[in-house]
């Protein structure tokens, strides 16, 4: 019996769809407006966080060392400073190596370069470059550093970093903060919008509900099948929006690596490792809009 | 079969729709309540399947004081109940088969008696060749029937209607009139509110009249007298 009237109700969920398609079309594309909606806020979030620690990776600590250090001196430090834990790589530039890198840098600039042959000697000292593992640790990394008592270690001036990080951690929050308040007003604005559709909906079935319910349809009966209505309209808005945003993606990741020279942005791969947690979550937060919008208005609509 | 024992329905602040009404309706009964446009026939309808409560007084169906009934009671008494009304309410998105196997399908009766039983109503009721029409396919007449076989599928005791013919010409409010008398041959009590003078005069059935929410007359074999 109970069966029998779970597929009844499950029947008629979909035959009420089928027959008034063009309202059920109409709820679907907002859902599935309001889904787009979301995921292209999650892209834009995503993108940006991947843009700022691209920029961080790109942060890095020059300790210079006296151009008489040895070889074996440099080797030690090197060793010592490997093992603090905050540190991802650690890379000797040799002073040859510092002065073959600057000629590059300043190929097209003659004065420097006949500055640096009248000068007649590598005036370059030997550095070691060193980043860190966790980005939000380079403070620490400079204390550790700045602990370091090695006669070798000519200069350790750390400020330029610690400006540039907060300068960009600064940005990097602002954007944080900006997003969750534009996805907040947007999820709102989507859940009303999405919860008025489904109100119009069975607003205009309210004589239908009236009719059920004299030819002896119990509560149970009339309700459910608008609530299991608005669990497919979740199922359908959230397989169109995966259908909709993969080929969205997939235009938009050649464009990404374009803009994000030499940055490891791959927003296909993050939807593709996230897929259950972005649209089982998206589908359970549409479900549960619908199924609560239509037990509002089936309370308000189905007194009879 | 029904009982209404000094029933008053007061709806806020103080309009009384019912005023001390006291009916007793036999099994079988073939009865006509009359009165003008808010004279309270309405709401004795409402208070006998169960969409208004009585402010005061009893009322009794088959044995069963549904006065105070809970609204999860509410569909059982209405399972019992066969009702039609002026506007047919017919669901409009299914054929006049799915309206009748609907009343069967929110019971839980299962597939085979459904598809044994509203063959049945559907022929009482002449309209076999119209069963996969929708509502709106078909004339007032025919709907009306169709309103009448879903309101007989549940085999009720009772069958209350409320101005049946109210949008039906002569010839097919006499027709409806013919399937009531039909019905109450096998057994059925019949509750027919009407405003119909015609039809009331020519039944020759016991007539109660109502005016104010009070009944001022109940004869065996009446006539409209308002």
């Amino acid at each position: 019996m109970f069966i029998l009237s779970f597929l009844r109700i499950i029947k008629f969920s979909f035959q009420d769809i089928g027959r008034n398609i063009w309202l059920s079309i109409v709820t679907v594309t907002i859902l599935v407006l309001a889904l787009f909606s979301v995921n292209m806020l999650l892209t834009v979030d995503v993108i940006t966080k991947a843009a700022v620690n691209s920029i961080k990776e790109k942060i890095d600590i020059n300790l210079y060392l006296k151009p008489d250090a040895s070889e074996d001196e440099i080797a030690a430090l090197k060793a010592d400073i490997s093992n603090i834990s905050q540190v991802k790589e650690i890379q000797y530039i040799s002073r040859s190596e510092a002065l073959e890198s600057f000629r590059l840098k300043h190929k097209n600039n003659p004065e420097v370069l006949d500055a640096l042959r009248e000068l007649g000697k590598n005036p370059l000292t030997p550095i070691l470059v060193i980043k860190s593992n966790d980005i939000d640790k380079y403070d620490e990394l400079i204390v550790e550093l700045n602990k370091i008592d090695n006669d070798i270690v000519e200069s350790r001036n750390f400020e330029d970093h610690k400006e540039i990080l907060a300068k960009i951690n600064n940005v990097s929050d602002k954007i944080n903060k900006a997003g969750v308040v534009v996805s907040l007003i947007f999820i709102i604005i989507s859940v009303l919008v999405v919860f008025n559709a489904i109100r119009v909906a069975i607003y205009t079935h309210r004589k239908e509900i009236g009719i059920m319910k004299l030819v002896g349809a119990s509560n149970a009966f009339v309700k459910a099948p608008f609530l299991i209505s608005g669990v497919i309209y979740a199922i359908a808005g959230t397989l169109i929006v995966i259908a909709i945003f993969y080929p969205f993606l997939t235009i938009l990741q050649p464009y990404l690596e374009t803009f994000f020279v030499n940055y490891d942005i791959n927003i296909v791969s993050y939807y593709n490792v996230n897929f259950i947690k972005i649209f089982g979550l998206q589908f359970l937060g549409a479900a549960l809009i619908n199924v609560f919008a239509s037990f509002t208005a089936l309370s308000r609509y189905s007194r009879v | 079969m029904i009982k209404f024992i000094n029933v008053s329905k007061i709806y806020p602040p103080d309009v009384k729709a019912l005023d001390g009404v006291s009916l007793h309706i036999k099994p079988g009964e073939f009865i006509s309540i009359v009165g003008q446009s808010g004279t309270g026939k309405t709401t004795l309808i409402k208070a006998l399947i169960g969409e208004e409560k009585v402010t005061s007084g009893k009322v009794v169906v088959g044995g069963w004081d549904i006065t105070n009934i809970g609204q999860s009671e509410v569909p059982f008494l209405r399972r019992q109940i066969g009702v039609i009304f002026q506007d047919f309410k017919l669901l409009p998105k299914k054929t006049l088969f799915e309206n009748i196997a609907f009343a069967l399908q929110v019971c839980g009766h299962t597939p085979k008696k459904i598809r044994n039983i509203v063959p049945q109503v559907i022929k009482i009721v002449g309209l076999e060749s119209k069963s996969d029409r929708y509502p709106q396919e078909i004339s007032g007449g025919e709907a009306q029937r169709a309103a009448i076989a879903r309101a007989l599928a549940h085999g009720p005791k009772i069958l209350l209607a409320d101005e049946p013919t109210g949008n039906l010409d002569s010839i097919n409010a006499e027709e409806i009139i013919e399937l009531l008398l039909k019905i109450n041959k096998w057994g059925t009590t019949v509750v027919l509110v009407t405003h119909n003078r015609e039809i009331v005069n020519k039944l020759k059935k016991r007539v109660v009249t109502i005016e104010d929410g009070r009944i001022v007359s109940d004869r065996a074999v009446g006539k409209y007298i308002l």
